[in-house]
Order: C-alpha cells, then structure tokens, then sequence
C-alpha cells in the first residue's frame, strides 16, 4: 500500500511539472506587459521599470518560467498586480468557499445519482423510470449557467423562498442557516450536470449488474427485489467512485459559472475578476491549482479504489513487488 | 467505449442529418427573422434585401439600392411582396417596446432593449453552431493527428503527446479557454474556436491512438501493408473508414460540449461580442432584468436544451446502448 502511494507520487511529478508549464505558456501569450497594469493612473517610466525588474518582466521567457518555478517550490506565488497583496493569502480567503461548494456538490450528485440509478433499475420500463430517463437528459443538457438563472429566478425572485445570491444577508446575519440557505440554489446549480451524468451511468450498471448470476439465484429462490438490491449496491456502486475523476475537471470549471452567476466568493469568480483585471500572477496561481485539483481527485480516486477493491490491491501489490 | 467494429448503426447518419439541418437554419436565419423584406420592389425593380444577410453569398445581394431604402417602414416607390414570418431585426432597439412580454406583436416577447426575443433566439444558433462546429472540428483534426502520430510512430515520440494528452486534460476545458482568451487579448470567432480546442483535442487523441494500436496486428493490416502502402497511407484509407462512425458519435458529443463552452464563455462576457446574439450572451443581458421578465431568461434556455438535448439523444442512441461511457458531464 504504502509502497503504491510512493510510486503513484513520483510517477505524478512529471504531470505536474508538464502542468506547470502548460499553464505558463498559455499565460505568456499575454500581448500586454504585466509591469503596465499595475492600478493607477499612467506610471512614470521609472516606475514600470521598477516594477518590470521585480516581475522579471525584462528577462526572457525561459528564465521567467525558472524564476516563477523555483518561488513556486518554495511555495510563493508572487505578489497581485491589483493590490500588491501575496497571492497565496487571496487564494486562502477563497479556497474555502470553492471548498464548500464542490463537496456540497459531489454529495449531492452522489447522495442523489446512486438512489435514483438503483431505482430505476429495479424498475425498469415503468412509468417512474421513463420520466426519470427524460429528466435526466434535460438536466444534463442544462448548461449550468442557464440553471443558475432558471433556479434563481423560480426559487428567489418569483417564489422568493430562497435568498438570490451571495453569501449572507449581511454582517449580522452570518448564522450557520442563513449560510445553508445561501448554499442550497449554487450546490444544486453546480451539482446539476454531474448527477444527470452520474445517474445516468448508475441507471445502465446496475441493470446490467441485475443480470448478475448470482442476483438471477438468488431472486429464484425467493429473494425480494429490494433485499436483492442490497447485494447489487456494493458490487455497483463502488466503480461508480471512479466517475468523480470524469466530472471534476466539470466541477471545477463549472464552478467559475455558478459562483459567478451567484455572486459566490470562491476562486471562480476570483479567477474572472483576476482575468478581467489581468491580474497575471492570480491568473496563473489559479490555472494551476485547477488543474492540481483534479490530478488530486484522480489520486484520492485510485486510493480510494484499492481501499475498497481487494482483488485490485492484490494485483497492484503482485505487481509493485515483481517489479 | 462505443463499439466502433459494429458499422452500419443509423445513429451516426442521424447524428450529421441533425447537425446538417441545425447548420442550414443558423445560415437560413436572416430569411426567417428580419426587419428587411425577402422580396420587394423599389420603383418597378425587384430586390432580395434579406438575401443581403445571409452569409457568404449576401455580398451579391447587397446592391445600391437595397443599401440606401429604407424598409420599416418602406420608403417612397418601396412596395414589399414578401417578409420573413419574424419581421424583426436581431439588433432592431425599439425603446417603446422594451420588456414587452410575449404577445401577439412579440411572440416571445422583448428584451430591455426592446428586441424582439424570437428573432435573437434565432439568430442566436449562428455563432452557437458555428463555433461548435468550427471547434470540433479543430479539436478532431489535432486530436486525429496527435493520435496518428502517437500510434503510427510509438516510441518516444507516443510517450510524450500522450503524457501531453493526459496534462492539458488535467485543465478543465472552460479554465483553459478562458485563459486563452484573455491571454491572446480577446475577441472574434477563430480565437474562441481555438480557445475551446485547446481543451478538447485530448480525447480524440487517446481514441485514435488506441484503435491504431488496436488494428496494427489485425489481418487487414497486414494485408494492406503487404501490399506496399505507406504507414500513413494504410491509416488513412483502411483504418479511418473503420473510425468513422465512432468519430461521427465524438463529433456529436464534442458539438454538444463546444456549445455549452461557447454559451458560457458569452454569459461571463468573454465571448462572443454584442449586439450578435449567442444564447449566453442573451441570458446574460437578462440577468439585470431578471425581477422584471421571465421570458428572456426562459426562452434561450429553452432554445439551448432543444438543441443540445437533441444532440445528446442522437449521439447517444449511435453510440448504443453498450452500457459504457460514451461521454463526460456537459
């Protein structure tokens, strides 16, 4: 086990050091300076070229990606254009509201997905399961920043059961409820795609699971369905898991929508607030963590995979120790 | 996977009958909203003032005459014969008739500019399925080609794009486009095309790759390179043919994906440029209205699930019902 972890963390270093330079080339197209866009009216020369020196503005491309990748290392991510603060702390004001939005989804996608997914395959054909089919299809074609509008315009303006955006009603009204209600309209909205994919999948494996042998017996010799469901949920629902590696990269882009759209305070709307400033060193910190974000989730996915799966444990310890 | 040994599906023939006919009612669009007449006479001579939009061939319409009349209402010696069934402009403000709700005027109402909503929608699938189209296709070609090469070469040369495959597919495809956007200092249709490839190639890259390697012991392989022909040749005329269906249900899939990136670029305003419609663009001028009107919220959304939701259903039905994935969350 121990010894998987290690080889799985070395053979990620190359990734993550082909991600960093991915995200630094595509940043570097930039046409403008960086050192120009410091707020202010109009720089003096002097000024800009101080500033173009302490960005490395001035050095060549390579040597900048040197710079930015040992500071990197040792964890400092620079300095904002917009205000001068370290990027690492704007980063640690917001993470926890992307946080919370994110595992709030993945909950509910899946709190949602797997239930639905065992249903209808218990029911198949019936009225409940072609309606749910349908449903289905019209949320997973649902773009999320359309759902944004939908919902906040049913749930908050026309009904207005739900508070519209942001993420309390004010300084005195921080109380974990009026969080939770503020929560309730992005999680769905972000959750939304993910768990019409997620149901979707679950609905087609566990009816090919239902034609199990071993659920074919023991339904025979008189086992009810929903006790025979039972038996189907760990063998099902476990390769389900693995889905989480295919709709994060969703999620976390989604997230830039849906905070967005809810004037929520996390990275998304960090990362276009940034883009629109130009505010190159936060632009660049938060292109990679996207991408550091869902190489961990492909992590914690396959770790999470050999804890619950001991045939494959078997066979990647066999394989580690005949290597 | 979709099995791509099983040809002669009709799901991938419906996949590009349906994108066929989306393409034709986006170019079609000015015929059918338009506050120019298709037909009209300016003093005894006939004009096609609404031809003069249609793309590509609106130039050859675009006289003199049809420059200089006026329309709405018609000028003097104008006698119009024939008007689209939505007789309004996409970009026609009408500051008397802003927020009108749907009616008989409107039929899906108006904007808080005043434009009517039906002709915006419509016009809206334009730069939707332009770009969808023009970015799929570019994330097909990279993609094909990357996967070409890994598979025909190996060696090092197929470990190094496909560990470059699994690293632009760490970034999630809206975050890269953005970026590329902003860094390339925005604007117009070929930049958010490449913006949305940039994120989307890697997929048809792995594909490729795995049906090349798949073949490459296979008899007719073999056979074909027995019989004298270059590694790129056999690729092209006995593997691809092989591919196509498959590459069909992709390109169904990847349509449905660029739509959703194109329309989510417009909502966040990095995208395509007003006063051209893009469902996102139009959902995004509702959000300021939102306390007022339903109608321009309701309507774009509707438009967009029609159309990727069809999408979705024909793609899926091609790629059969194999129990598999076949795509990943829009």
């Amino acid at each position: 086990m121990i010894i998987f972890l290690v080889r799985r963390l070395v053979s990620l270093a190359p990734t993550l050091l082909g991600i960093t330079l991915v995200a630094f080339s595509i940043l570097n197209l930039l046409p403008e300076d960086p050192g120009a866009t410091w707020r202010g009216a109009a720089p003096s020369a002097e000024t800009v070229q101080r500033l173009r020196t302490e960005l490395g503005a001035d050095r060549p491309t390579l040597a900048r990606y040197g710079l930015w990748l040992g500071a990197l290392l040792r964890g400092d991510l620079g300095r904002s254009l917009r205000d001068g603060r370290q990027v690492t702390s704007i980063l640690a004001e917001a993470l926890p509201w992307s946080l919370l939005l994110n595992l709030g989804a993945i909950c509910l996608i899946y709190g949602f997905a797997i239930p639905f997914g065992l249903y209808s395959a218990l029911v198949p054909g019936s009225r409940a399961d072609r309606i749910g089919a349908v449903l289905l299809l019209v949320l997973y074609a649902l773009p999320s920043f359309a759902a944004a509008l939908l919902l906040q315009e049913t749930f908050a303006v026309r009904l207005g059961l739900l508070p519209l955006q942001g993420v309390s009603r004010g300084p005195d009204g921080a109380t974990p409820v009026d969080l939770l209600r503020h929560l309730v309209l992005p999680t769905v909205c972000l959750a939304l795609s993910g768990w019409a994919f997620v149901a979707r999948y679950a609905r087609a494996s566990f009816r090919s699971a239902m034609g199990q042998e071993f659920l074919r017996v023991a339904r025979s010799k008189g086992l009810s369905r929903w006790r025979a469901a039972r038996h189907l949920t760990a063998s099902a629902a476990v390769p389900l898991v693995t889905l989480v590696t295919v709709i994060l990269p969703g999620l976390v882009g989604g997230s830039v929508i849906v905070e967005q759209a809810f004037s929520w305070p996390g990275l998304g709307r960090l990362y276009l607030a940034a883009l629109e400033g130009r505010d190159y060193p936060v632009v660049l910190a938060l292109t990679l963590l996207s991408a550091v974000a869902v190489l961990l989730g492909q992590l914690v996915t396959d770790l999470f995979y050999m804890v619950v799966d001991p045939r494959l444990r078997q066979r990647l310890l066999a394989g580690s120790s005949g290597a | 996977m979709p099995d791509s040994s099983a040809p002669g599906a009709r799901g991938p023939g419906a996949a590009a009958a349906l994108l066929l006919a989306l393409m034709l009612f986006g170019a079609l669009a000015p015929l059918i909203a338009n506050d120019r007449p298709i037909l009209a006479t300016v003093s005894g001579r006939a004009v096609w003032p609404a031809l003069a939009d249609l793309p590509i061939v609106g130039a050859w319409f675009e006289t003199d005459l049809v420059r200089q009349v006026a329309w709405d209402p018609p000028g003097p010696g104008v006698r119009v014969l024939l008007r689209p069934p939505v007789p309004y402009s996409y970009r026609g403000v009408d500051l008397d008739e802003v927020l009108r709700p749907p009616g008989r005027r409107h039929l899906l109402g108006t904007d808080s500019l005043g434009r009517d909503l039906l002709a915006r929608v419509i016009h809206g699938t334009r730069p939707s399925l332009l770009i969808g189209l023009g970015a799929t296709a570019l994330a097909l070609l990279v993609g094909g080609l990357v996967g070409a090469c890994a598979g025909l070469r190996g060696g090092l040369l197929d470990v190094v794009l496909m560990r470059l495959a699994d690293i632009v597919a760490c970034f999630p495809p809206l975050v890269l486009a953005l970026a590329f956007i902003t860094a390339s200092g925005r604007g117009g249709v070929t930049v958010i095309m490449a913006a949305i490839a940039l994120g989307r190639w890697t997929g048809t890259a792995r594909f490729v790759r795995a049906e090349i390697l798949r073949h490459a012991g296979s008899d007719l392989w073999a056979a074909a390179r027995a019989a004298g022909g270059s590694l790129p040749r056999v690729a092209l005329r006995h593997l691809a043919p092989l591919m196509l269906p498959s590459v069909a249900v992709i390109a169904a899939f990847g349509v449905a994906h660029a739509i959703v990136l194109e329309s989510s670029l417009s909502f966040v305003g990095l995208g395509v440029a007003p006063p051209d419609p893009s469902w996102g663009l139009i959902l995004a001028e509702a959000r300021p209205a939102m306390d007022a009107a339903w109608w321009p919220v309701l309507f774009p959304t509707l438009a967009l699930l029609l159309v990727l939701g069809a999408l979705c259903l024909v793609a899926e039905r091609a790629a059969g019902r194999s129990g598999a994935r076949a795509s990943t969350p829009l």
